[in-house]
């Protein structure tokens, strides 16, 4: 067994790396001369770049010798196969698996549980986007095995960002775009996409580009959506009436069952009750923001009895 | 020192291991894919994994602390113009350093039969991020609130989508989504950082929020510009 293809083409890698680092590097050194930083400054420099230089090469050489091409024909063996739904239920669980081990992910949940003033917990974050982000990609699967077009998927889920923006609280509206980048790390750039694009050239009547990409597109937006979604579910600091403080215990109790029923057969990723739950929750959400404003004047120490009650 | 080189080697191990074995175990059990073809997946999976490491290692140990001095004396010294150019440089040459962005550009260039070269996609991209990422700077400076910037931005995308050439669609919308990645991601956020604690008691911490979600609106519209362009 031969290890040759390890070196493969490195060469051309190391000029891709020089071209991409040397901006940076070249751009560095005029702001040290412009502002005139200490010398040390410069050494600091050089060994940053050194070890970025080294570790871009080295990155981009396992993804064209490993990731690309083994990623393309695992996705094609896959789309090959008489039970190429199969892609499915695969997209799922590596979706989920790659938003749980994802760095980024845990910083997000924690973000959000502090914008919640605790009552969203991270852990219910963390499980939520990785759902989410399963879920997604098993969609983003069907539409590769069944040739269903992009524009159909993207096209209402900005649509949706979008109104869910509108009736968002800012601050969850910020976070929730800041999060679009999360889930989208070096496993599911590099690995996932490569197999969709592999399963969309092995399939007849798909194109490997028209069809192959938008995964990672669905992936960023996963945690767009659903961070906005919680931020529904669990109003923090906004006094409510009793009406409304029922909506809210309602979505928020609808919005754990439907989850909690969700997680046993996931396997079978049922987009269609995901989009269910989306329509409602986001019509309840609507609500509440109009009544709020109506009923301002109470006192915030009932907001925080409700938060309690709706959490346990 | 040594404590935030640990947490990166951790981090990183953290995000490759669990999916390298779940891949593993999908070529064995499922696939029965031929050893060689695992060996290779292997080999790639040790590469990316040390590769991801020493990047991150020489990005956070010393080019973002560079980039938060820099950054910080680039808002108190330079006039608004200067800052808005420097900004759209700062974006653009991060974004063309940036590994997600290449991994894109090399399936894209491979799955076209390079009918879509990787180095215009590579820059449309870039001048996406570099123009949004002053626009977001201005928009801190001027307090225009972030929603209307979004909106805004969010649906001229789906308009723009219809223009677009079909193989171009799927791609720039990718192309949002790969920009937020490990370069990208820390220098944007202290450029931002920067800019409003010179604006003191003007403005809050909050208004660094949505820097990112703005940042990745621009690659969208600057790859499907390329489509209508040259599709």
């Amino acid at each position: 067994m031969s290890f040759d293809f390890i070196l493969q083409d490195f060469d051309h890698v190391l000029v891709e790396v020089l071209t991409a680092l040397s901006p940076v590097l070249v751009l560095f050194l005029i702001f040290l001369l412009v502002f005139k930083l200490p010398k040390s400054m410069l050494l600091t420099l050089l060994k940053g770049v050194l070890f970025a230089f080294t570790g871009l090469a080295l990155f981009l050489q396992g993804v064209k010798i490993g990731f690309l091409p083994v990623g393309n024909e695992m996705g094609a063996v896959l789309g090959g196969f008489p039970h190429r739904w199969v892609l499915i239920p695969l997209g799922f669980i590596l979706g989920f698996v790659a938003t749980m081990a994802e760095p980024a992910v845990r910083i997000l949940s924690n973000q959000v549980e502090e914008s919640s003033s605790g009552s969203i917990r991270s852990s219910t974050i963390l499980y939520t986007l990785c759902l989410a982000v399963g879920l997604f990609i098993a969609l983003g699967m069907t539409r590769i095995v069944y040739g269903i077009p992009f524009y159909y998927i993207i096209i209402p889920g900005y649509l949706l960002a979008i109104i869910l923006m509108i009736f968002s609280k800012p601050s969850f509206t910020a976070i929730a775009f800041d999060s679009g980048g999360v889930a989208t790390g070096p496993m599911t750039v590099t690995f996932i996409m490569a197999m969709a694009v592999g399963a969309a050239d092995q399939i007849e009547g798909r194109d490997a580009v028209v069809d192959g990409f938008g995964l990672i597109a669905m992936v960023a937006l996963a945690p767009i959506i659903m961070v906005m979604l919680l931020g529904f579910l669990y109003p923090p600091d906004e006094r409510m009436d009793s009406d409304s403080e029922e909506n809210d215990k309602e979505a928020a109790s609808e919005g754990k069952e439907s989850l909690s029923t969700e997680l046993p057969d996931h396997e079978t990723a049922d987009s269609n009750r995901d989009a269910d739950l989306n329509k409602k929750t986001a019509g309840e959400g609507e609500v509440s923001p109009d009544e709020t404003e109506i009923t301002s004047d109470e006192n915030s120490e009932e907001v925080d009895v409700n938060d309690n009650d709706s959490e346990s | 020192m040594m404590e935030d080189i640990k947490e990166i080697l951790l981090e990183v191990l953290q995000a490759i291991g669990p999916i390298v074995v779940v891949i593993s175990i999908i070529q064995f059990f499922i696939i029965r894919t031929p050893i060689s073809l695992f060996w290779q997946f292997f080999a790639g999976a040790i590469l990316v994994t040390a590769g991801l490491f020493l990047f991150l290692v020489g990005v956070r140990v010393s080019l973002l602390p560079i980039g938060e001095m820099v950054g910080s004396r680039l808002t108190s010294h330079g006039s608004l113009l200067l800052l808005l150019v420097a900004a759209f440089i700062f974006g653009f040459i991060i974004t063309v350093a940036e590994p997600d962005v290449r991994v894109l550009a090399h399936q894209v260039d491979i799955a076209s039969g390079g009918a879509i070269d990787s180095g215009i996609l590579i820059i449309s991209v870039a001048l996406g991020v570099g123009f949004f990422v002053s626009l977001a700077i201005l928009r801190i400076l001027m307090g225009i609130p972030i929603i209307y910037l979004l909106a805004t931005g969010y649906v001229f995308v789906v308009v723009l989508s219809f223009f677009t050439p079909p193989s171009f669609v799927a791609i720039s919308f990718d192309a949002g989504g790969v920009t937020t990645g490990p370069m990208a991601v820390p220098f944007i956020l202290a450029l931002g950082v920067g800019t409003t604690s010179v604006l003191g008691g003007k403005s809050t911490v909050a208004d660094t929020f949505g820097l990112i979600g703005l940042a990745s609106i621009g690659p969208v519209i600057g790859v499907m510009i390329l489509g209508v362009i040259f599709g």
